[in-house]
């Protein structure tokens, strides 16, 4: 019964929705509105469960207690072992200092975490982008011709190879701006506009088989859930 | 009349878009499926794989692209679940862990999978680029528990894995730049291997990655749902259906384009 | 120390980070896994404060009265339920379990998929071959299209037969993302990545400046 009734609200919430295909109306409006609370609500509770709770509140909690031991005298090596958490005090001061947004007066504070993460970000992007992304890349457009050297690609192949290193340099020249654009780099850079055009097709032609079939799921749920109890 | 027919109400192509769908919703067709390299790899990759291996999938999408990475998650566990092979779920997303934990529990079921066993799922933990890392030194420094509250220390599957290096795969379904992430901080920092099925909107932006061997096998959108389903012999999976009843939607749209053009060249042509 | 010692910190853990890379001692290993700890740690406080803002948002709708203001109370009403729920119950209890599964699952999936609806109106409006650069668009998204689908093989198969590839329109397709595609989508990798990476060393020496906001 309780399926059957979340079936029901489910199909009438997606139907709300539906009605703004003709115009937006207050129906749209009312589960526009409710979708962002609920959704808002339900990060409230996941951050809280999935992530002050089991990554600051229980190694915290923790360590308190094996500290709670060390003072009434009953420490083992493993609670001794176990007051290391208490350094976690720390990133969880760092964290609590987001809060500082909501005081007018003290929201320069924010910066120290935001300082942290993104130094962090930064310092690990450095080598992995450039041996993910420009060593692995630049290696995989040139490492073909040694399989054109050896004699084992077919001639189709051949020219895609030579096609994709056209196209990489051409496309890499179109965002080069510190050159003017004229001339033979002009040229270039019309290639390399060519290639975009051709990837944001591509984008493009997919993004279709995408939009559609989010669609083809809602209607799905329509006709087979929704209907499907009613006949 | 050409004008009229250029500036047609927008409605009457949304109510052309949802016969197209609506019409093969409530009468299937079947067509043939031509299954592509990237997701023949990802299936002969896991079709090789040891029984007892273990494989990690991250469910990063959302509530709002559901639609394509159910039908690929379905698939890709009934294969694993078949040859023995044992699935770790986790998800990057804040929105997702109620609807993934779901899905493997539902998948599981008809898999006839036991959980803590065959498959666990760990949860969600906020802050996706310390996560990646930190699994990669310990995973139970990231999840501690999973995500039923059981220590993962006490989970049976779990008991001879410590980190990425006794991961055989990271399959990454996703609707965002997660791919990505993996690839630059698991795959390059700690030699994950990583194969991705995504939503049909980010496909484009995986094939650098399926050339240079840095995404070992990928599943686009609904297509690779299918093409999976084929590879499996599964009849009138998820991705099969939905892929044939796009079918009519995309030579509507076709159509639409055609139109649209040859209107507007003979417009032009008249005001010329 | 309101700029210069996270400008400190910044630097710090910047440089602390791509050290760890390099240097496999176990000592900046485990200073490694500590700034993961850390990291770890302060990033839920991040996700709390991206929900209060919202909050703080639809407040201010309501109080300065904005247009359709009454609806924001509908979003208070929809985030109090889930936490009274949630918060004390935990994420696995039933009713939020029903909650989520039933209202906030099916809403967002069909709010997206609009979307179906806007693009087959969007191809048939402005879609057009204006020039050479939208033809070629246009061209390689009609084939990609035909590729994605069962019935393209057989549409290509009966127009296109001389064409190379040898399974029609999914193998044209193919062809496309493999080679053309990819080369583009190369070019944008490398020009992103070189990017990311002088920004990244810009903010650890300080020189970027801009995620510490206004004010002194």
């Amino acid at each position: 019964m309780i399926e059957i009734i979340g079936i029901w609200v489910a199909a009438f919430l997606t139907l709300c929705i539906y009605s703004f295909l003709y115009r937006d109306n207050p129906f749209y409006r009312f589960a526009e509105h409710l979708f962002v609370g609920i959704s808002v609500g339900y990060g409230i509770v996941i951050a809280m469960h999935q992530g002050i709770i089991p990554l600051a509140w229980v190694p915290l909690s923790e360590a308190m207690s094996a500290l709670w031991t060390v003072i009434t005298g009953q420490a083992t090596p493993e609670t001794i072992n176990a007051l290391w958490g208490l350094v976690k005090i720390i990133p969880i001061a760092i964290g609590l200092l987001f809060f500082a947004r909501l005081s007018p007066r003290h929201t320069w504070l924010i910066r120290y975490p935001i300082a942290i993460l993104i130094g962090f970000g930064a310092g690990i992007a450095i080598p992995n982008e450039l041996q993910a992304n420009i060593f692995a890349q630049t290696r995989g457009t040139i490492a073909p011709f040694a399989a054109i050297n050896a004699g084992t690609l077919s001639a189709w192949d051949i020219f895609g190879t030579i096609l994709i290193v056209i196209g990489v340099i051409c496309t890499l020249i179109y965002f080069f701006f510190s050159m003017e654009h004229r001339g033979a780099i002009s040229w270039l850079s019309k290639v390399g506009i060519a290639f975009l055009m051709v990837g944001f097709g591509a984008a493009f032609g997919n993004t279709v088989m995408g939009r559609l079939a989010l669609m083809i799921h809602r209607v799905g749920f329509l006709i087979k859930d929704w209907l499907g109890t009613i006949f | 009349m050409l004008e009229r027919f250029m500036n047609m109400d927008r409605r009457i192509i949304f109510i052309l878009i949802a016969l197209v769908v609506i019409i093969p919703t409530l009468i299937p067709i079947r067509l043939p499926i031509t299954v592509s390299e990237p997701t023949q790899k990802l299936y002969d990759y896991i079709d090789t794989l040891p029984s007892g291996s273990t494989i990690m999938i991250a469910f990063d999408y959302g509530p709002s692209s559901l639609a394509e990475p159910e039908p690929m998650a379905k698939a890709v566990m009934q294969h694993c679940f078949s040859k023995g092979v044992k699935v770790i779920g986790m998800t990057l997303y804040a929105n997702t862990p109620t609807l993934a934990h779901k899905l493997m529990r539902r998948i599981a079921a008809e898999n006839k999978a036991v959980y803590g066993e065959d498959y666990i799922f760990l949860g969600y933990r906020p802050g996706a680029l310390q996560v990646i890392l930190g699994m990669g030194t310990n995973i139970a420094n990231v999840f501690e528990t999973d995500y039923e509250k059981t220590p993962i220390t006490e989970i049976p599957m779990m008991q001879n894995i410590t980190n990425y290096d006794q991961i055989a795969l990271l399959l990454d379904l996703a609707a965002g730049s997660t791919t990505g992430a993996w690839i630059v901080y698991a795959n390059t920092r700690y030699g994950l291997k990583i194969a991705a099925g995504v939503t049909a909107v980010i496909i484009a932006q995986m094939y650098p990655y399926l050339q240079t061997g840095q995404l070992i096998g990928l599943m686009p959108g609904y297509l690779g749902a299918a093409e999976y389903e084929k590879l499996l012999n599964v009849a009138g999976g998820d991705g099969t259906v939905g892929l044939n009843t796009a079918s009519y939607a995309h030579l509507l749209i076709i159509g639409l384009v055609l139109l649209g053009n040859i209107a507007f060249f003979v417009h032009r042509r008249k005001e010329a | 120390m309101k700029r210069q010692v996270p400008l400190a910190l910044c630097f710090l853990f910047g440089i602390v980070m791509i050290l760890t890379q390099f240097v496999p001692h176990k000592y900046v290993q485990a200073l490694y896994k500590e700034f993961i700890d850390w990291g770890l740690i302060i990033s839920p406080f991040a996700l709390v404060l991206a929900v209060i803002t919202l909050i703080q948002t639809h407040t201010t709708r309501v109080r300065r009265r904005t247009e359709h203001w009454q609806y924001s109370f509908l979003v208070f009403a929809g985030m109090i339920i889930m936490v009274c729920v949630g918060v004390p119950f935990g994420e696995q209890d039933s009713v939020f379990v029903w909650l989520y599964d039933n209202v906030q699952v099916p809403m967002d999936a069909t709010m997206f998929s609009l979307l179906a609806f806007f693009i087959a109106s969007a191809a048939f409006r402005a879609f057009r071959a204006r020039s050479f650069e939208a033809t070629l668009l246009l061209v390689t998204a009609m084939i990609v299209m035909l590729g994605n689908i069962p019935i393209g093989d057989l549409v290509w198969n009966k127009v296109m037969s001389w064409t190379p590839w040898a399974d029609g329109a999914s193998g044209a397709r193919q062809w496309i993302l493999d080679v053309l595609n990819s080369a583009a989508r190369r070019g944008i990798i490398l020009g992103v990545s070189l990017g990311v990476i002088s920004q990244s060393i810009r903010i650890i020496l300080g020189i970027e400046r801009s995620y510490l906001g206004g004010g002194d």
